[in-house]
């Protein structure tokens, strides 16, 4: 792993530059700096609004931000849609939002990138290849199902972000953003997921991990962001600080 | 790998995995019952009045079902097919039969459109931008029209094309009366059945009435799915004016009044979820088959204290009653 001056700038996977972000006169971020390299898993730390989900919600195109700019691989970007973000191949996967529980693991596997035949001015579902390309594509990355035509709303928790993840990663995003994945499952299933994460991590990806417990995130990432009152705390590594000085990070019990 | 489950487990989700397949038993059952123990039930009479009896109601569910499945709902389906029916029955006798086939489908479109605008636009619930727009466009009508009553004696062809008898059958089944618009019902079932499971656009209706913010996270356009649903609920909602026309020869601007609702209670004892993401244009088809059958049935019943024409509390009480089965189906599978 790289040390802290030869990572984290315009040069990573994404950078985000002195974001700020004001809703009418309250301030949600100011002059935050965040970013992820590929092959890490960065933890997004923070109290419950702190600004960790307007930070994500600018990165996806959701809210524009006042000032700053968004670079990606490189690049400066202008995102200004959830649609934009996943074209450039940053994915979200939010704990309620991910998935129709009511549609089959495939359908919603494809969903937004359904795959068709054509006959003429005609099309319609590919169904038989789409069941085999989501059932191939989820064992690879080593999550078993069922059936591809099983309904998501008959899944645990954990398998039901494996398979927002396996969509991801089947459908070449470079950055991952979780949204307090593991929060709701037990032991044995956050386990699993945080093996997917590593298999991500491990193709190359960068994550995103967001959680206001560092409980959830110590062991798995590489990096840990802070951020505070719409502010960015401080960006540490792996072994520089303990989980009890992260925690009194995130509460301000304690400054570094 | 298949995991063993318990068979009445199994069973459960085969029936919540097809909306359609427990209303289905239900009418089978209902049908059974009734012409076991029902004098002149089981006629060709009495199959094809019940079979006729749901043609309007039928074409207008087909649209207000995929509405329902994508999470909405129209109460306006009732005016609009007046609407239709007005043009429709006006053109065909000023001699202008196709000119009138495709105004009575293009206006009813633009006005479902009206509908799909308005809720995209200011965010409202459609199920009080439809009731607003229910007498708005009723309202219009009689304007247009002054409020006068549209009749023929002329019997063109094209009357025939939509609600002709199909002598073809009926002359070897004593007492039936099998209709051409039953072809149309048909047709259009299978249509639209195809689109919402085989198809992209259906593949969103279901996404966008499951889970909106799922869809639009995966990029589904929710908008233009939620104002094409309503642009095509419109169109058949002209085209069931079509069929009233070709039926009655008559149409007044009170017609299709209350439809609405006999549309949305045929979804629900179909199957589908009131609130959206999963349901079935051929469940909500056999929906309104259970409540005409059961009209029919219980008026040849003649039960004391039961007048035939009190068929209302018999529809209410199956509402509730495929409410609670589907609720129940549900629940097993889960």
């Amino acid at each position: 792993m790289a040390d802290k001056e030869h990572v984290h700038g315009r040069n990573s996977l994404v950078w985000m530059e002195k974001i700020s972000k004001k809703f009418g006169t309250i301030t949600a971020l100011q002059d935050v700096d965040f970013g992820v390299e590929g092959g890490e898993v960065r933890a997004l730390l923070g109290d419950n609004g702190a600004g960790k989900s307007t930070l994500i919600k600018v990165l996806m195109g959701v809210y524009p931000p006042n000032t700053g700019q968004i670079y990606f691989q490189g690049q400066p970007v202008k995102i200004s849609s959830p649609r934009e973000a996943r074209e450039i191949g940053i994915e979200a996967v939010y704990q309620d939002l991910a998935l129709v529980n009511l549609m089959s693991i495939s359908r919603n596997f494809f969903l937004g990138r359904e795959m068709v035949k054509h006959f003429g001015p005609v099309h319609w579902l590919d169904v038989h290849r789409m069941n085999e390309i989501c059932r191939k594509s989820l064992h690879d990355i080593g999550i078993a199902i069922r059936s591809p035509a099983e309904r998501v709303g008959s899944l645990s928790g954990g398998e039901r972000q494996s398979i927002a993840i396996g969509r991801g990663v089947h459908f070449g995003a470079k950055v991952l953003i979780l949204d307090e994945p593991t929060s709701a499952l037990s032991v044995a299933e956050t386990r699993k997921v945080l093996t997917y994460i590593a298999n991500a991590k491990e193709r190359g990806l960068g994550v995103i991990f967001i959680t206001h417990n560092v409980h959830h995130v110590y062991l798995v990432a590489d990096s840990y962001t802070v951020i505070r009152h719409g502010r960015n705390v401080g960006t540490y590594f792996k072994g520089e600080l303990t989980e009890d000085d992260i925690a009194d990070l995130i509460t301000g019990d304690r400054e570094v | 790998m298949i995991l063993e489950e318990p068979w009445r487990k199994k069973l459960a989700r085969s029936f919540s995995m097809s909306t359609a397949l427990g209303p289905l038993v239900v009418l089978i059952i209902i049908f059974l019952l009734f012409s076991a123990t029902v004098p002149n039930f089981l006629t060709f009479r009495s199959v094809t009045g019940i079979i006729n009896a749901i043609t309007l109601t039928g074409t207008l569910t087909v649209g207000v079902t995929m509405l329902m499945i994508s999470g909405e709902f129209d109460l306006s389906v009732g005016s609009i097919m007046a609407v239709g029916g007005y043009i429709y029955g006006a053109l065909t006798m000023a001699q202008q039969p196709a000119l009138g086939l495709i105004l009575a489908l293009v206006v009813p479109a633009l006005l479902g459109m009206v509908n799909g605008l308005i809720l995209v636009w200011t965010g409202i619930p459609s199920f009080i931008v439809t009731l607003g727009t229910k007498y708005l466009f009723r309202g219009l009508l009689w304007v247009v029209t002054a409020g006068t009553m549209l009749q023929t004696i002329d019997r063109p062809m094209i009357y025939n094309l939509f609600n002709g008898r199909l002598d073809v059958v009926n002359k070897f089944l004593t007492g039936a009366n099998f209709r051409s618009s039953l072809l149309w019902l048909l047709l259009l079932v299978a249509i639209f059945q195809f689109i919402l499971v085989r198809t992209r656009f259906g593949n969103h209706v279901f996404a966008v009435g499951g889970n909106r913010g799922a869809a639009l996270g995966q990029g589904v356009n929710v908008k233009f799915v939620k104002v094409m649903g309503f642009v095509i609920t419109g169109a058949l909602a002209g085209f069931t004016g079509i069929l009233l026309f070709s039926q009655f020869y008559t149409v007044r601007v009170a017609s299709g009044d209350g439809l609405e609702l006999s549309a949305i209670a045929a979804a629900v004892v179909g199957g589908t979820l009131i609130t959206g993401g999963a349901g079935s244009i051929w469940g909500a088809l056999v929906g309104a088959l259970i409540i005409s059958m059961l009209r029919t049935g219980v008026v040849l019943m003649d039960i004391p204290y039961i007048p035939a024409d009190n068929f209302e509390a018999i529809i209410g009480a199956t509402i509730i009653a495929a409410a609670i089965l589907n609720n129940y189906l549900r629940g097993q599978s889960s």
